[in-house]
């Protein structure tokens, strides 16, 4: 595990890469595609995260954030080969977030996925933006988000189809769920289409887990807590399906039960 | 002398409503350690508002009287703190948990009332046996609870549960429909035997006479507009299945409720008193 703490590039080799962010101020990536790759980066600290990527071979980055104080990221995707880019991002610590993440469909057949899986119990706001720039291209967004007491979560998640990018298809899914009253979540989710021939959809539900399942699970001795931390954690764990290195899918499994334990049994 | 414990469940002049709407009009019942209970009656007159009242459904409203478990007022205590006092309710209608596993959700359940967490190889090996004792399919324990069942298998994953947690007090609620005959026999067996081991007190809802022949209810009650009306032994349940209920309304001479506020409808066969009454209300 490598730790960054100033201006970078990184190089994907091929070779998992596992680093780690942790700077004591703003800093700017450049992520370099030179095969196909799995990164994963875990975010301990930083004031301002700036990366730009030229993606031009497969590649899966999962950006973990383990930051204790508030972060803000401005991403740029740019997929410029019929690559696919699959980027995932788990939010369950403990400290607000500001994230930009921009995503350019720039070349034909290239595809992108974007996913996030969040435990909120401070204030989350994501922009996103992903554009079919160039025909038979490929978005999907992806937000799950479980909502706990006191948490705030703003998700602006925009699907743009540009004039000539034909038979493109753009889609995307936001579930937020609460299990009290008085929590907050506001999902934006909007199609800008300006060609014909294009597939493009939205899926939306912000809701309170349902009133008979607490009751169905409480039957069993589960108190409220122990009831939070099952629905949350099959809510969000299908994000480390990202991940397809076994040994990190599972300290992810662990570390998404033990964050998600701690904040749902405070 | 040394003297063993008796769990006990007693209910006095328990009245329960569900949306303004009285269901249990003065419920008087006592159930001992080791008992089997049927409890009888047409559809609609309360018997699931019972059994959920107890477990502590917050759909449903105490207006009065008391439960006591073993000595302790269980009105008092959250749903999770009667499961754990060692009372168990088997749904009609289980309720299915999405991203949530069997295994994930039992562990839990069972943890729950441990000191000391199970064993992994412990709960996997008791598991593995109770799903097999079930028949249940052998990847049960890694779908999520209920999603995509059957409703036979919702019924038969009940008595997994039970199995697993081995309560004091097991509450059916006509855990046997949607269960096909051979499914009937096994479940029956297979609640009998947990009786037979754990000495469990069981009170169980159902029009079967099959069913509760299987069984074997020690005491039966019928309960009519909210009240039981009658108690008995196991002839009690031969002989309503024989004859229905109308020669209890006669014999003691019980109007049979019918229209009572305007936009109630009459509750008819397959709806329980509460289902009516919502949709009564909409």
């Amino acid at each position: 595990m490598m730790r960054i703490n100033d201006d970078t590039v990184i190089e994907l080799t091929g070779v998992y890469r596992n680093l780690t962010i942790d700077a004591d101020h703003d800093i700017d990536i450049r992520i370099d595609t030179k095969a196909d790759t799995e990164l994963f980066l875990r975010i301990e600290r930083a004031r301002r995260i700036n990366s730009d990527a030229d993606i031009q071979h497969n590649c899966s980055i999962l950006f973990w954030n383990d930051a204790k104080e508030k972060i803000e990221t401005v991403e740029n995707y740019r997929i410029s080969s019929s690559a696919d880019l699959n980027v995932a991002y788990g939010e369950c610590n403990g400290a607000d977030t500001v994230r930009k993440t921009e995503i350019l469909l720039d070349h034909e057949h290239s595809s992108a996925l974007l996913s996030t899986a969040s435990l909120i119990g401070t204030e989350k706001k994501y922009d996103i933006v992903l554009t079919n720039n160039k025909p038979r291209t490929d978005a999907q967004i992806r937000n799950y988000a479980v909502v706990l007491n006191g948490g705030k979560l703003m998700i602006d998640a925009v699907g743009k189809i540009v004039k000539g990018a034909r038979k493109s298809e753009s889609h995307q899914v936001s579930r937020a769920l609460s299990f009290e009253e008085g929590q907050s979540a506001t999902i934006l989710p909007e199609l800008l289409i300006d060609e014909n021939d294009v597939q493009a959809s939205h899926a939306m539900s912000i809701g309170k887990v349902e009133e008979k399942d607490l009751f169905y699970m409480m039957s069993r001795g589960l108190s409220l807590k122990e009831c939070t931390k099952l629905i949350s954690l099959g809510y969000l764990l299908p994000i480390t399906d990202t991940i397809s290195d076994p040994t990190l899918k599972e300290t992810l499994q662990n570390e998404l039960e033990r964050k998600i334990s701690e904040l749902c049994m405070m | 002398m040394w003297v063993k414990h008796m769990k006990k469940l007693e209910i006095k002049d328990l009245f329960v409503s569900v949306e303004d709407k009285q269901i249990l009009k003065g419920i008087d019942l006592e159930v001992n350690e080791g008992e089997i209970h049927a409890l009888m009656g047409p559809n609609g007159n309360g018997k699931s508002t019972l059994l959920a009242a107890i477990m502590g459904d917050p759909s449903y409203h105490v207006d009065h009287g008391s439960i006591l478990y073993d000595g302790q007022d269980i009105l008092s205590l959250p749903v999770n703190e009667r499961s754990k006092a060692g009372i168990f309710l088997g749904m009609q209608y289980p309720q299915e948990i999405s991203g949530v596993t069997n295994s994930d959700f039992l562990r839990a359940a069972i943890n729950v009332r441990r000191e000391k967490p199970i064993s992994l190889f412990e709960f996997i090996k008791t598991m593995e046996k109770t799903i097999n004792d079930l028949q249940m399919s052998e990847d049960l324990a890694h779908r999520f609870v209920n999603e995509g069942f059957s409703g036979g298998e919702k019924k038969r994953n009940e008595i997994v549960q039970l199995e697993m947690l081995k309560p004091s007090l097991a509450m059916l609620d006509e855990i046997d429909s949607g269960l096909d005959v051979d499914a009937i026999k096994l479940v029956a067996d297979a609640i009998r035997k947990i009786q037979e081991e754990t000495n469990m007190a069981i009170v169980i809802v159902s029009h079967y006479e099959r069913f509760l022949e299987l069984v074997k209810p020690t005491f039966t009650h019928v309960l009519v507009n909210g009240k039981i009306v009658m108690s008995g032994n196991a002839d009690l349940y031969d002989r309503i299945d024989k004859e229905g209920y109308d020669w209890i309304y006669k014999e003691l001479n019980i109007e049979k409720e019918t229209e009572e506020t305007p936009g109630f409808t009459r509750v008819s066969l397959g709806n329980c008193a509460v289902a009516e009454t919502m949709k009564g209300q909409k």
